[in-house]
């Protein structure tokens, strides 16, 4: 148990896949205007990884080493399309908000890349704590971007049509925040936080910058 | 000439304007992973060009003619396009291989990387249906128009990759401070250089 739980521990800290792997960078800056929208964007994420890893985990000494990128492709495409029809029959105003990044999740690094990495070579068990790990890391960062921007930016936070959180009603907030700019700057300062507290948490050093790349073995 | 202007506003607002990188946000892992130096983001920029413009016209013509006449578009365009567009570029590199070792030798390694590329999908996804990317526009491309608006995008991937790369050898010897040396600082080049495209979209007065 102790494995699994190291495994999990690894998506949310030294391995997080925005703040040091860098890996599924266009979703979260795209969609980080409102919390509301994030915290969506991370359930699909979250749902998406877990049920890709444990279905390539479960078939892989049935796939053939050759064929395994266009096999993951597939599986993770058909929990994109489950995902993409379910909310847009009970979250209608959620998924015209995220409207492109939801089949965009297919093309996200990370999903392909932990498939990749991970979930062909390790048990069911494993795959799944990597999974929920890898994309609760994703869900944490994107959530906290959104609440920052969408706090900065329009003055509350709105979380389906209810307010959570808010400035008093002088407050006028820096559009700046909300346009791209915003995304970008912001999100600067969070890797220089997260990097930061990985150099005190640890003295190893920490791989900043990764290719977003599949390791395509084999002829391709 | 109405036409004409049609083409053009396309293949602007396509390059400039809702330039995928800057003010959209597609297709960033590679903005930030080859752009550190500029031989590579020139590679890279030529085969997103090459690659885009051939995969927005095969997935045009696939969904036309085979997946909205079976009435299946709906729900089968997720993994039909990636498909048609992983095949497309195994099929390119297999060509380029025997064809032109040269060229394949300067696109090569970049060619898997851009199957899992957002840019590809979306462009590719957008062709088909405009009105998905809230682009003021409710009626589907034709053929024509698809090809402008995807040779428009993946020049402004290309311009908008190249001008980071030369941003960031220029970052290289600029005095930052010691904890956002690095990946943060590149991230807040990336937001001002964004801010100079959202200018851009009030000069065309789109």
């Amino acid at each position: 148990m102790s494995e699994w739980f190291s495994v999990f521990k690894r998506g949310l800290s030294v391995d997080n896949p925005l703040t040091v792997l860098m890996i599924g960078l266009c979703a979260t800056l795209a969609v980080s205007t409102k919390f509301e929208g994030a915290f969506f964007m991370g359930l699909a994420v979250i749902f998406v990884l877990t049920m890709s890893a444990i279905l390539v985990s479960f078939l892989r000494h049935v796939v053939p080493e050759k064929v395994r990128i266009p096999v993951f492709i597939v599986i993770i495409a058909s929990f994109v399309t489950i995902v993409d029809l379910m909310m847009k029959a009970f979250l209608p105003t959620v998924y015209d908000f995220l409207g492109v990044w939801i089949p965009l999740i297919v093309v996200n690094c990370i999903i392909l890349g932990r498939a990749e990495a991970f979930s062909y070579h390790k048990p069911v068990k494993l795959a799944i704590a990597d999974g929920l790990g890898m994309g609760i890391g994703f869900s944490a960062v994107i959530v906290v971007l959104a609440s920052i921007r969408e706090l900065l930016g329009s003055g509350q936070i709105v979380f389906l049509g209810t307010k959570i959180i808010g400035f008093p009603a002088w407050y006028k907030g820096p559009n700046i925040v909300l346009l791209f700019p915003g995304a970008f700057i912001i999100f600067g300062f969070m890797v220089a936080g997260a990097m930061a507290l990985n150099r005190r948490m640890s003295a190893r050093q920490v791989q900043t910058s990764q290719r977003c790349t599949i390791e395509e073995g084999g002829g391709s | 000439m109405e036409t004409f202007q049609h083409f053009a506003l396309l293949l602007i607002g396509g390059a400039l304007v809702n330039n995928i990188l800057l003010t959209r946000f597609i297709g960033l892992c590679p903005f930030f992973g080859v752009s550190s130096s500029m031989e590579t983001s020139f590679g890279m920029a030529g085969a997103v060009v090459f690659v885009m413009t051939l995969a927005s016209s095969a997935t045009w013509v696939f969904y036309n003619v085979l997946l909205e006449p079976l009435g299946v578009g709906e729900f089968l365009y997720i993994p039909a396009f990636i498909l048609v567009i992983a095949a497309l570029v195994q099929f390119v590199e297999m060509y380029l291989k025997k064809a032109s070792p040269g060229l394949y030798r300067s696109l090569g390694i970049f060619l898997p990387l851009i199957t899992t590329n957002c840019a590809v999908l979306a462009t590719a996804t957008e062709a088909v249906k405009p009105g998905f990317f809230k682009m003021n526009m409710a009626y589907g491309f034709g053929f024509g128009e698809a090809l402008v608006y995807t040779v428009g995008v993946a020049l402004g991937f290309g311009f908008a990759l190249m001008s980071f790369a030369a941003l960031r050898d220029r970052l290289e010897v600029a005095p930052v401070p010691n904890a956002m040396k690095g990946t943060p600082m590149a991230f807040v080049t990336a937001g001002l250089l964004s801010l100079g495209y959202i200018g851009l979209g009030s000069w065309f007065g789109l």
